[in-house]
C-alpha cells in the first residue's frame, strides 16, 4: 500500500524543479491612455469629476465605481502634479526581501484638489522624520525624455 | 427553493486585443445589462465574478481587481473559476445565490483579457499540463484537443469534411452579432479544410481565436420579477460535473462528465427526450468537432451521429434543432469565460425574443448552453425556459 | 457603414476599442510591461517518485487497485474512482498500442515547424485497457501513425537517464 511504504532512499527524487515563464504587457485602458498620454505632455495629472456624488476620483477613470456612471470627456479637469502625505514607511528591504544599499520613503500622497492618492518615493530621507502633513511636488522627467507610464515621475520632493 | 428569473444581458465587442483594461471591460458588458434590465446598481445584492486563469491577465487574484467594472464595490461578493467551463459555471453559481433565498437580484459577469498574456496566451496554457508527466515533453494545448479530435473521428468513422461545416455554419451565423471576430459570409468547408495545417488532423479555421471580452447576465428571483418583466425567461435547470484529472485513462471518444452534467440538468427542468423537448442548443465549441462531442455529450443523439445531423441540415438557425446560433466561439471569439456571451446571454435573448438577426423561427421555449473547461475534464450544462 | 440595415437586436452595439499587434509594437496606447520569474518546485509524492525512480532503471511501473480490480498507469497512492489506497506496485512492460495521435506543424510555442512532430497517447500492455501516458513517436512517418498499431519504447542509454518522462526518447514501432 503506498500510504503505507516509507520513504527511505536520501536520493530520491522529492521534488520536481521547473518555472513558470510568461511576460505580460497591460494595456493602461480607455481612461489610462488617456492620462497618461496628458502626463507626457504636461507638467499635471487628470482627475474625474462624477457628478452624481460629487466626488474628484485620482486617477481618473471611465467610471464612478460607486455610483457605476460613466464619466463623460467634459466632466475631466486639470490638477497640479502635489499633494500632501498622508501615511509613510521607510523601506530597508527590497522586493526579494534584499537589503537595499539606501533606504526609501515611501509615502502614499493625497493628490490636491481630487479625494484620491498616488503611491510614491520621496527623495530627502530622514530616519527621525515624520513626514505626514508635509507638502509635496512630483519631480517629472525631462519632457523629450518621458514615455506616458508612472516612471515619468522620478520621485516626490518635499515643498 | 426559489424560481430564478434572467432579466437582462450584455456583452462587449469580442477582439484579439481590447484597448480597455479588465475593469473597463466589465464595466460597459454590466452597465448594458443593467439598462436591458432598468436596474441601478442600489438594485443589486450581490454579485458574482467568474474568470478563468490569472494568468491570462497577468493579475493575481484577478477577481478582486475587476470587482469595480462589476457592480460589487460595497457588495457580497464571490469569484468562480473553472477553465473553459466557467461561462456556464459563473450563471449556476449566480443561480445558487438566488434559488437559495440570500439574494432577489445578482449579478454575474464574466471577463478575459487574453491578450496580456505576451507573445500568445498558449504561454499561460502550459502550466495546465502535470509538471512531472507532460511538461517535460513541452506540450502545446492544441495538441490535446488534436488527440481528442483524433480518436472521436476514429472511433465514429467520421469524415472530416462533415466536421469542418461546423465551422462554415457557425462563421455564418456569427455574421451581424454586434461583439463578433471571425464572422464570415462567404467561407466555405474547402476553405477550413486547405487551412494549415496545426496539428493534424486540426487545421488553422478548425480552432476558434483567443479574445479579450466581457459579458454580463443579471438574474432576479420570481417573487420581484413582475417589476421587470411580464414575460420572464426562468431558468429551468443546472447541471455540473467534472471527470479525473488523469485524461490519459479515458476513453476521450465520449466526453462522460457532460452526459452527467446534462442528466443532472435535465432531472431538474423536467427534460426527458432532449432531441425533442429542447428547441436549440449552444454547446461550447472552441474547435468544430467539440460542437459534435459536446451534442452527443448532451445527449442530442446518439454517439457517433452529431456530424451527420449537421451534414442534413438539422443544426442550422432554420433547422429542427439549432446549434449554435450566436456563431459560437468560432463565430464571435472565445474569451473563455466571457463565452457566456454566447453560451447563456445567447439562449437568454433567443427565449425573450430578442435576439435580432440571429432569431431562430418559430416559438422556441427551451434553450440549454453548455461549457467544458481544464484538460477535458469540467462540464457545466444550463437549460433556460420561457413561460 | 452608413449604408447598413440598422442593427435590431440584443446585444444592441458592442463596446471596446480594437487595437492591432502594431498599435502595441508602435507604443499608440499606454501601457506597462512586466517580466515576472517565479520557480518552484513541485512536491513529487510517493507514487511519481517511484515510477520516476522505475524510469531510470529503464522499467514503466504500475500499481493494482484491490476493489477496482485496474492495474493503472500513471500510478498514484489511491484511486480516484473508489477512494481508496492503491497496494501493489507492478512491472509493466515497456510496450503498448496507439490510443491516439496528433502530426504537428507546432511547437510547444505554438511556432510553426516545417518537420511535424508526433505525438500521443499510448495504452500500455499489462494495465487496464485506455490506461496509459503520453509521449512522442519516433521512426515511423505521418503516413504510417494509426490508431491501434503496436508500439515500444525506446530508452535513453542507463547512463543518460535521470530519473523523467523523457528517458523514454519515443515510441517506435513493434
Amino acid at each position: 500500500m503506498t500510504f503505507g511504504e516509507k520513504q527511505t532512499d536520501p536520493l530520491a527524487k522529492t521534488h520536481w524543479r521547473g518555472d513558470m515563464q510568461a511576460d505580460y504587457f497591460y494595456p493602461a485602458g480607455v481612461a489610462g491612455d488617456k492620462f497618461f498620454k496628458h502626463l507626457k505632455e504636461n507638467d499635471s495629472f487628470l482627475a474625474t469629476k462624477c457628478n452624481k456624488c460629487d466626488k474628484v476620483l485620482f486617477p481618473a477613470r471611465l467610471y464612478c465605481e460607486d455610483c457605476f456612471e460613466e464619466i463623460p470627456d467634459a466632466d475631466w479637469m486639470e490638477v497640479p502634479a502635489t499633494g500632501v502625505v498622508r501615511l509613510f514607511t521607510i523601506a530597508t528591504l527590497n522586493a526579494h526581501g534584499e537589503k537595499l544599499e539606501n533606504p526609501k520613503v515611501m509615502a502614499l500622497i493625497d493628490v490636491d484638489q481630487t479625494d484620491g492618492a498616488i503611491l510614491g518615493v520621496i527623495n530627502m530621507v530622514d530616519l527621525n522624520k515624520d513626514y505626514i502633513g508635509l507638502k509635496v511636488k512630483a519631480a517629472l522627467k525631462q519632457k523629450e525624455k518621458r514615455e506616458g507610464t508612472l516612471k515619468d515621475i522620478i520621485h516626490w520632493e518635499l515643498v | 427553493m426559489k424560481d430564478v428569473a434572467v432579466i437582462g444581458a450584455g456583452m462587449t465587442l469580442f477582439r484579439r486585443h481590447l484597448k480597455e483594461t479588465g475593469k473597463e471591460l466589465s464595466y460597459y458588458a454590466t452597465k448594458m445589462a443593467m439598462e436591458e434590465a432598468g436596474i441601478q446598481k442600489d438594485d443589486v445584492d450581490m454579485v458574482v465574478m467568474g474568470s478563468a486563469p490569472d494568468a491570462f491577465d497577468g493579475i493575481h487574484m484577478k477577481g478582486e481587481n475587476l470587482i469595480d467594472g462589476a457592480a460589487a464595490a460595497g457588495k457580497p461578493y464571490v469569484r468562480v473559476f473553472n477553465g473553459g467551463g466557467t461561462g456556464v459555471f459563473g450563471p449556476i453559481a449566480g443561480w445558487w445565490h438566488v434559488a437559495s433565498g440570500v439574494a432577489d437580484v445578482v449579478v454575474v459577469t464574466c471577463e478575459e483579457k487574453m491578450g496580456n498574456c505576451y507573445p500568445h496566451p498558449q504561454t499561460a496554457f502550459r502550466h495546465i499540463w502535470d509538471p512531472i508527466l507532460d511538461r517535460p515533453l513541452n506540450p502545446n494545448l492544441v495538441w490535446l484537443f488534436a488527440m481528442e479530435y483524433n480518436r472521436y473521428m476514429t472511433t465514429y468513422n467520421i469524415k472530416k469534411e462533415y466536421i469542418a461545416e461546423v465551422a462554415v455554419k457557425n462563421k455564418r451565423n456569427a455574421v451581424g452579432h454586434p461583439s463578433a471576430q471571425l464572422a464570415d459570409a462567404n467561407i466555405t468547408v474547402d476553405d477550413v479544410l486547405n487551412s494549415e495545417i496545426m496539428a493534424w488532423p486540426v487545421n488553422r479555421l478548425d480552432i476558434s481565436p483567443p479574445s479579450d471580452g466581457a459579458a454580463t447576465l443579471i438574474y432576479c428571483s420570481k417573487d420581484v420579477v413582475h417589476k421587470y418583466t411580464d414575460d420572464p425567461v426562468y431558468v429551468a435547470g443546472v447541471g455540473w460535473n467534472i471527470d479525473s484529472t488523469m485524461w490519459t485513462n479515458r476513453d476521450l471518444s465520449f466526453p462522460r462528465y457532460v452526459a452527467k452534467a446534462a442528466k443532472m440538468c435535465y432531472k431538474k427542468a423536467g427534460i426527458l427526450n432532449p432531441p425533442k423537448d429542447v428547441d436549440f442548443v449552444e454547446p461550447y465549441d472552441p474547435f468544430t468537432y467539440k460542437e459534435l462531442h459536446h451534442l452527443e455529450g448532451l445527449l442530442m443523439c446518439k454517439k457517433g451521429e452529431a456530424a451527420n445531423m449537421t451534414h442534413e441540415g438539422v443544426t442550422q438557425r432554420d433547422g429542427d434543432l439549432p446549434v449554435c446560433p450566436s456563431g459560437g466561439l468560432l463565430g464571435v471569439g472565445n474569451p473563455i469565460a466571457a463565452t457566456m456571451g454566447q453560451k447563456v446571454c445567447e439562449v437568454y435573448w433567443q427565449l425573450a425574443g430578442k435576439a435580432g438577426k440571429r432569431q431562430i423561427p418559430g416559438d422556441p421555449r427551451v434553450g440549454v448552453g453548455q461549457a467544458c473547461g481544464d484538460i477535458m475534464q469540467m462540464a457545466t450544462v444550463i437549460a433556460l425556459r420561457r413561460g | 457603414m452608413s449604408d447598413e440595415k440598422k442593427y435590431t437586436g440584443y446585444p444592441p452595439y458592442a463596446p471596446g476599442t480594437h487595437i492591432r499587434e502594431s498599435d502595441i509594437q508602435e507604443r499608440k496606447i499606454s501601457y506597462s510591461w512586466w517580466e515576472p520569474e517565479v520557480q518552484y518546485a513541485w512536491s513529487a509524492g510517493h507514487a511519481m517518485n517511484v515510477f520516476l525512480k522505475g524510469l531510470k532503471n529503464g522499467k514503466i511501473m504500475g500499481i493494482h487497485c484491490k476493489p477496482c480490480k485496474r492495474v493503472i498507469i500513471p500510478p498514484r497512492m489511491f484511486c480516484e474512482y473508489c477512494y481508496g489506497p492503491t497496494d501493489e506496485w507492478i512491472e509493466l512492460p515497456d510496450t503498448g498500442i496507439i490510443e491516439t495521435y496528433s502530426i504537428s506543424y507546432l511547437d510547444s510555442d505554438a511556432r510553426r515547424i516545417k518537420e511535424p512532430i508526433l505525438i500521443g497517447v499510448i495504452d500500455i500492455d499489462g494495465a487496464d485497457p485506455h490506461h496509459g501516458f503520453m509521449h512522442y513517436f519516433g521512426e515511423m512517418s505521418k503516413e504510417e501513425i494509426k490508431i491501434g498499431m503496436k508500439v515500444k519504447a525506446v530508452w535513453k542509454p542507463e547512463n543518460e537517464r535521470e530519473g523523467s518522462i523523457t528517458d523514454i526518447k519515443y515510441f517506435k514501432p513493434l
